[in-house]
């Protein structure tokens, strides 16, 4: 088992060795640009699959810790000065909004059944794309506003847009071990337990409340730390934000990719930016390109029905079946040589 | 006075609106289990079936008919092709229902266009009425009158008729009605399209009174409707008309002294009720929210 784990370490280290090379050879702009979009919405869909892949809980208003991680350092580099230590406090104040918002809506409703979770989370997010609108001395409205990053050291500024894709990609792996990590440990295997069966997890002595808060917690942390590094690639910060749309990306990428695996929303989250991108560029070709929402709700729709399992958990399970047909061979071979 | 009547009437009007979304979901909810969250976007549905129909027939009720009509196929059709593949799985019927919401809202502007659709209210209904100091727009008197007589049609039906007896008794356990021979898919079905049909009533109501139809009005309706059902408690039909009511007023009165925290309040209201009353105001029996 420890072996199994390690190989598969390699694969990842091998892969993100592979991603940091990447810019040397092809540095166009919308390319990193779209590179950088994958690695923060790979930890955004990383933090939605320990909701639902890891839990079993349905948020569909994922997009407001994406925004008020985003909102949270745009507004703190607005109003204070381009430093590093505003960035930093951005970050905090991002990561304790995320944290303060999401476990409100845990203690709320996860004692509750699954639908009043996401109930409560789809009101809260257009709670949060209201006061956006509205609160416009702070939050400018639906215009937005840009914002000014502090100076990046000698070389690294010439190079600005290379720093920030190595920074998130860097991100991106530590929070994917740091995660694997713990939904590898006793909690994530709790949570797991929870998802399958929460009445047998209660009657084994376990409190089942405290553990859903806290990964709805960290989720939720996570989510807004991703919102962070979108704003911070962008520089800009608007309602968008909060739209449904992100969540409904969110959701896409995580059941493409494959729920419960970690390492299929980042997949997920590559073939979804990949297909963002060409498809608005198909939109001269036909009006249908242009709503693209149709597509992708028509997908998520015939993914959901016929592919829950997702790309990863698929193969996943193609590989577990060889597997066990190997073990089946072997021991029939074996009763064969015994009789 | 005449503004406190005045804000009164409008929220009750608006409540009823609520209550029109609401009370599909909340007996869909109580009868099957099954939270339909592409439910608003009948709302929206309706709104733009009710002005085309108006705009082409010049008769407000055949635009009302038209809208009921096209609440019922869509909801036959949520039925058969979103629901039911995913029976049983409550994690995918809540994921497939978000989707099927948004792909609805976004088909209405392939449909109707991406522009915002005028509305016009009926001569008939057009103006106000006033007593002494108190006017009282027509049209909002008819919404409250309409969400009235819908309300008392539906406890009639609930109480006095065996469909009626049928669906309450699935609503407490649907396993024992099951093994009493009676079909309780062809009940549920039933029950989702005239509850989808209400919803997009509601729509067609609601665009008079506002002047614009708009495809994303589905998704905000759609969240007020959650909000009542878990203020009234899921699957009681009375308990959402009065939350509806509350949220109505709520958000009239607020709206008209602080318009920017209308949603606010009704969001504090939602919390007031999951913090010391999770079960909503009025409880079912049978339906548990655990």
């Amino acid at each position: 088992m420890i072996k199994k784990i390690q190989r598969s370490t390699w694969i990842y280290l091998a892969v993100a060795f592979l991603l940091v090379l990447l810019p040397f050879f092809k540095d166009e702009r919308w390319f990193l640009f779209l590179m950088i979009q994958v690695f923060t919405f790979g930890i955004f869909a990383m933090s939605y699959d320990l909701l639902l892949g890891y839990t079993g809980i349905i948020s569909f208003g994922h997009a407001m810790f994406f925004g008020i991680g985003a909102y949270s350092v745009g507004i703190i580099l607005d109003r204070m000065e381009a430093s590093y230590t505003s960035l930093l406090i951005g970050i905090l104040v991002a990561a304790l909004l995320g944290g303060l918002v999401s476990f409100i809506a845990g203690i709320l409703t996860l004692k509750l059944k699954n639908h009043f979770y996401a109930m409560l989370t789809l009101a809260l997010a257009s709670m949060f794309l209201f006061i956006a609108e509205k609160w416009r001395s702070v939050t400018h409205g639906s215009d937005g506003f840009t914002f000014r990053l502090p100076e990046l050291p000698g070389p690294l500024e010439d190079h600005r847009n290379i720093t920030i894709y190595m920074f998130c990609l860097v991100m991106m792996v530590l929070i994917f071990f740091g995660l694997r990590r713990l939904t590898e440990s006793p909690l994530g295997k709790i949570l797991v337990a929870i998802r399958e069966n929460e009445g047998r997890v209660e009657s084994l002595g376990f409190r089942i409340m405290p553990y859903k808060v806290i990964i709805s917690v960290i989720s939720g942390v996570v989510a807004s730390f991703a919102g962070v590094l979108y704003a911070i690639s962008i520089r800009f910060v608007g309602t968008n934000v909060f739209a449904i749309d992100v969540t409904l990306d969110a959701l896409l990428m995580t059941i493409i990719g494959g729920v419960g695996t970690l390492v299929g929303p980042i997949i997920g989250a590559g073939i979804i930016e990949f297909a963002h991108h060409y498809l608005s560029s198909l939109a001269d070709v036909h009006w249908i390109f242009e709503r693209w929402i149709i597509l992708f709700g028509i997908v998520y729709i015939l993914a959901v029905i016929f592919f829950p399992a997702g790309i990863v958990g698929t193969i996943k399970a193609k590989l577990h079946k060889r597997k066990h047909r190997k073990i089946e061979a072997k021991q029939q071979n074996a009763d064969k040589m015994a009789s | 006075m005449e503004l406190i009547i005045n804000l009164a009437i409008n929220g009750i009007a608006m409540g009823m609106l609520y209550f029109l979304i609401a009370c599909g979901l909340t007996l869909i909810f109580g009868l099957m289990d099954v939270l339909n969250f592409s439910h608003g976007a009948l709302f929206a549905w309706g709104a733009y079936v009710g002005i085309w129909a108006f705009d082409v027939t010049e008769s407000f009720v055949i635009g009302l008919i038209a809208a009921i009509l096209a609440g019922l196929i869509l909801g036959l059709l949520t039925e058969l092709i979103i629901i039911k593949p995913v029976y049983g799985n409550h994690i995918q019927q809540i994921l497939i229902t978000l989707g099927f919401m948004l792909v609805l809202a976004e088909l209405l502007k392939v449909v109707f266009g991406p522009d915002i659709m005028a509305a016009s209210r009926p001569g008939y209904l057009d103006g106000s009425w006033s007593f002494g100091d108190v006017t009282v727009i027509k049209y909002r008197a008819f919404i409250i009158l309409i969400g009235l007589l819908i309300f008392i049609g539906i406890m009639l039906v609930l109480k006095f008729t065996k469909v009626g007896l049928i669906v309450r008794a699935g609503v407490m356990n649907k396993e024992m009605v099951q093994a009493l021979g009676i079909n309780i898919r062809l009940v549920f079905i039933g029950v989702f399209m005239v509850g989808s049909a209400l919803a997009a009533l509601g729509g067609a109501l609601f665009v008079p009174n506002s002047g614009v139809a708009y495809a994303e009005m589905g998704m905000e309706f759609g969240i007020y409707a959650f909000i009542v059902v878990i203020i009234g408690g899921m699957g009681s039909v009375p308990g959402s008309l009065v939350a509806a009511l509350l949220v109505g007023l709520s958000g009239s009165f607020m709206g008209y002294y602080y318009s920017d925290l209308s949603m606010v309040v009704t969001m504090i209201l939602m919390f007031i009720i999951l913090i010391f009353r999770p079960q909503g105001l009025f409880q079912v029996s049978g339906v548990s929210n655990k």
